[in-house]
């Protein structure tokens, strides 16, 4: 297609199903998602209300689905959606929106304000009005097999340098093992160690694991911008590569939108079950560590905390089997105020850091978070998605705090090597 | 039983009640009834200075529960000094007294303070064959009710019996049970109903009635201030009821979680009473909090109401056919705004395309 206004336009009316309509004809305009978001707290600007942000999607609602609305708009009282407005709206459902919803998590009638971003966002895009970062991302993706664009030789060399480090032999399209291990362009590219930290705690557990060639990207931009269509081109991607290689469980990383694409969204946007289970990577070593296949040494007394991604605890439910695996390393694990389902977000998610317009007001509600960490005097924020680790370290940078970020399997791992070593 | 004419006042200060706590009481029942705040200061000026009122307990066809409920309430209380302070003339339960000299005290009670006492009676009167199926000393109970109702100031029927035939009134009925208000017509009755009725509720209306007189009444003569609402209304699981969450069974996930017990039988819904507010034993609990749905214990023929483990399967009045009508008409009107709407829809389905890898500018 060629995206145009007509076709966002269009989409947004195909978009709007049950759950929608319910949601918009449910809501009491009581403000409350406002209180639970950061860019609002930041910022005091009432813009920012959560639902405010979906209000073309609204009229459209109103207009086409209800007969208040249709009388509305045939006596004039209800103002059709222009393209300026479309334009309008990409500052708020995709440049000042991490997707982390605190909202859909307070709002008393229990409508999902993330499930209409994304439906928004799906809208914005069809108009041809997605970021263009976003956009970048989704053609890297799907051309190179990698968000960043990087070609399947530059994770061959970091696995042949983890191979290296450790002399630990690391599978790619092997078939019929344990586990099929996605990763994050940001694993490959920034934090590498975790390959090395991955092979060493699954040889020790006796895991048998592999990458796959063609599916080892675990991110989804297509997610990012709504488009289901590309989302499902990604996601499918994943599952042919595990049903050719006969896998039936898939590990998501340490990603927080990834585990959401690959673990929720994924079967409802490509149409069918998956032939395969999917876990977070900290729900695979929790398990480990239940099954006491994972041995490491206790206890370090360092003051850390825990920062939890909003895509895994919050939206994806995993919330305990981190607290389990910092326990058994830390004896000074301290909890944030706001934690789990409640935590605020770093301020980076759902495509906001690799946007660049969104730069200063990222910075600005990084505040919330740094107030967190800052109250519980702590020397290392660990947490277990590439995104909000970038998030955090450059907050950290920039507001010259004195911590340390961390990946939890990297922390595991480094445990796990001080035993071996002693 | 004593006839001593003391004045309540002087009989709490020798029980070491200080007036402190004594008006205590009074704000408590006070507001218990919902009466204005002057009201307490009122009742506790006024019973703090009545003389001991004289009482006739009559029970007839029971099981001694409702006496059970008032006596063995909890601790030695102001509620039970009040009923210890009233001339508790008669009642063949309590009173030392027995054969002859039982009845000789009820009759004197009756001749020395004629027109004045009250009347309290438990249990239902049985009225086939000649009332033959309970009887007290040789007397039966529907010519002692007559009797003795004819110079009592007031009757309170203490008990779901006396209030509205209760227990031995549920069908078949074998003894003809009625209610004393399907007896007397010329005398203020005042029901308590409940099987048995609450032990604040007796003190309640009973100190009341000694200070400002008959209660104001609801349809079945039982005193608004304690049967106004309904249990459901004052439910702590209505919130569940309201979201649809019910326990299915007795130690099913939802009864574990508290969830309203409306399909185990609740009869909350139809029930007047304060349970669901005061509670039993002191405040401590009431039946739906202890797991156990209402059986409805203070409503007429409760016992014939399709079981206590029945769901109340419709509301508690006829929907009646303009409903019917109504309903039919809002379904068909939504099926057809539904069917407009699925074509809109529809229609942007067909004209819609998929986006590519093109439109995110793949050159």
């Amino acid at each position: 297609m060629t995206t145009s206004f007509e076709q966002g336009i269009n989409t947004l009316k195909r978009v709007i199903d049950a759950p929608i309509a319910s949601y918009f004809s449910s809501c009491t305009r009581c403000g409350l998602c406002a209180q639970a978001c950061v860019f609002y707290t930041e910022t005091g600007d009432a813009k920012y209300t959560p639902i405010r942000r979906v209000e073309p999607m609204r009229r459209i609602w109103e207009q086409e689905y209800t007969a208040v609305g249709k009388l509305k708009k045939l006596i004039g009282l209800s103002k059709t959606v222009t393209e300026q407005e479309l334009e309008d709206t990409v500052e708020l459902a995709f440049e000042s929106c991490t997707t982390c919803g605190r909202c859909s998590m307070v709002c008393p009638v229990g409508n999902d304000i993330v499930y209409m971003i994304r439906r928004m966002r799906e809208g914005l895009t069809a108009a041809g009005l997605g970021p263009k970062e976003l956009r970048a991302a989704a053609v890297r993706t799907l051309e190179t097999g990698s968000v960043m664009g990087f070609p399947m030789k530059t994770l061959e060399a970091q696995v042949r340098a983890a191979e290296e480090e450790t002399g630990i032999k690391i599978n790619i399209d092997e078939p019929n093992v344990d586990y099929l291990l996605l990763l994050s362009s940001a694993e490959v590219m920034q934090f590498n160690e975790i390959i090395a930290a991955l092979a060493q705690i699954f040889q020790e557990a006796k895991v048998t694991w592999t990458l796959s060639s063609t599916a080892h990207e675990a991110g989804n931009p297509g997610m990012h911008l709504g488009s289901s269509e590309i989302e499902a081109a990604m996601i499918n991607k994943i599952v042919e590569a595990a049903e050719e290689l006969n896998i039936k469980n898939v590990i998501s990383p340490e990603c927080g939108h990834a585990y959401m694409a690959i673990r929720w969204e994924g079967p409802n946007v490509i149409g069918r079950p998956y032939p395969f289970k999917v876990y977070h990577i900290i729900e695979v070593l929790d398990k480990l560590r239940e099954e006491g296949r994972m041995n490491t040494e206790c206890c370090d007394a360092e003051r850390i905390t825990f920062h939890d991604p909003c895509q895994a605890a919050r939206r994806g439910g995993v919330n305990e089997p981190q607290r389990n695996l910092l326990n058994m390393v830390s004896s000074n694990f301290i909890e944030m105020e706001d934690r789990k389902a409640c935590n605020w977000c770093c301020g980076g998610g759902g495509g906001v850091n690799s946007i660049e317009k969104s730069e200063p007001l990222m910075d600005k509600v990084f505040h919330r978070k740094r107030a967190q960490i800052e109250m519980l005097d702590v020397t290392t924020v660990v947490t277990m998605c590439a995104t909000c680790r970038n998030a955090l370290e450059e907050g950290a940078e920039k507001n010259g705090m004195d911590i340390r970020v961390m990946g939890l399997t990297e922390v595991l791992a480094n445990r796990l090597l001080k035993e071996k070593k002693s | 039983m004593s006839q001593d004419k003391q004045v309540l006042a002087g009989e709490l200060q020798r029980h070491g009640i200080s007036r402190r706590s004594f008006l205590k009481f009074c704000t408590s029942m006070a507001s218990a009834m919902a009466l204005t705040p002057a009201a307490a200061v009122e009742m506790a000026q006024k019973l703090s200075t009545i003389r001991r009122q004289s009482v006739i307990w009559l029970s007839f066809q029971e099981c001694t529960g409702c006496t059970e409920s008032l006596t063995r309430a909890h601790k030695p209380s102001l509620e039970s000094l009040i009923f210890d302070f009233v001339s508790l003339d008669y009642h063949h339960t309590l009173q030392a007294a027995s054969g002859e000299a039982a009845e000789l005290a009820r009759e004197q009670a009756m001749h020395e303070n004629g027109g004045q006492y009250i009347l309290i009676v438990d249990g239902s009167i049985p009225l086939k064959d000649g009332g033959v199926y309970s009887t007290i000393a040789g007397i039966s109970n529907l010519d002692m009710l007559k009797d003795v109702a004819k110079d009592a100031a007031a009757i309170v029927s203490v008990g779901t019996c006396a209030s509205f035939g209760g227990l031995p009134k549920a069908d078949p009925n074998p003894t003809g049970a009625v209610a004393v208000a399907d007896i007397i017509d010329d005398k203020p009755i005042i029901n308590i109903p409940g099987c048995p009725p609450m032990p604040v509720v007796m003190s309640g209306v009973l100190a009341h009635v000694l200070t400002f007189g008959i209660p104001e009444l609801d349809a079945l003569g039982r005193p608004k201030a304690f049967f106004g609402d309904s249990i459901h209304d004052r439910c702590y699981r209505r919130p569940y009821y309201d979201r649809g969450e019910f326990a299915k069974s007795f130690d099913d996930e939802g009864a574990r979680k508290g969830w309203c017990l409306y399909e185990l039988g609740c009869k909350g819904p139809i029930t007047h009473n304060a349970c669901a507010t005061i509670k039993w034993n002191n405040g401590t609990s009431f039946p739906i909090q202890s797991g156990h749905g209402c059986i409805g214990c203070s409503e007429p023929d409760f016992w014939d109401m399709g079981g206590f483990y029945k769901p109340l399967s419709t509301g508690t009045s006829n929907p009646g056919q303009w409903a019917g009508y109504a309903l039919a008409a809002g379904a068909a009107a939504g099926l057809a705004s539904a069917a407009v709407n699925k074509a809109a829809k529809a229609k942007a389905d067909k004209v819609h395309q998929p986006v590519t890898i093109e439109d995110m500018g793949k050159k």
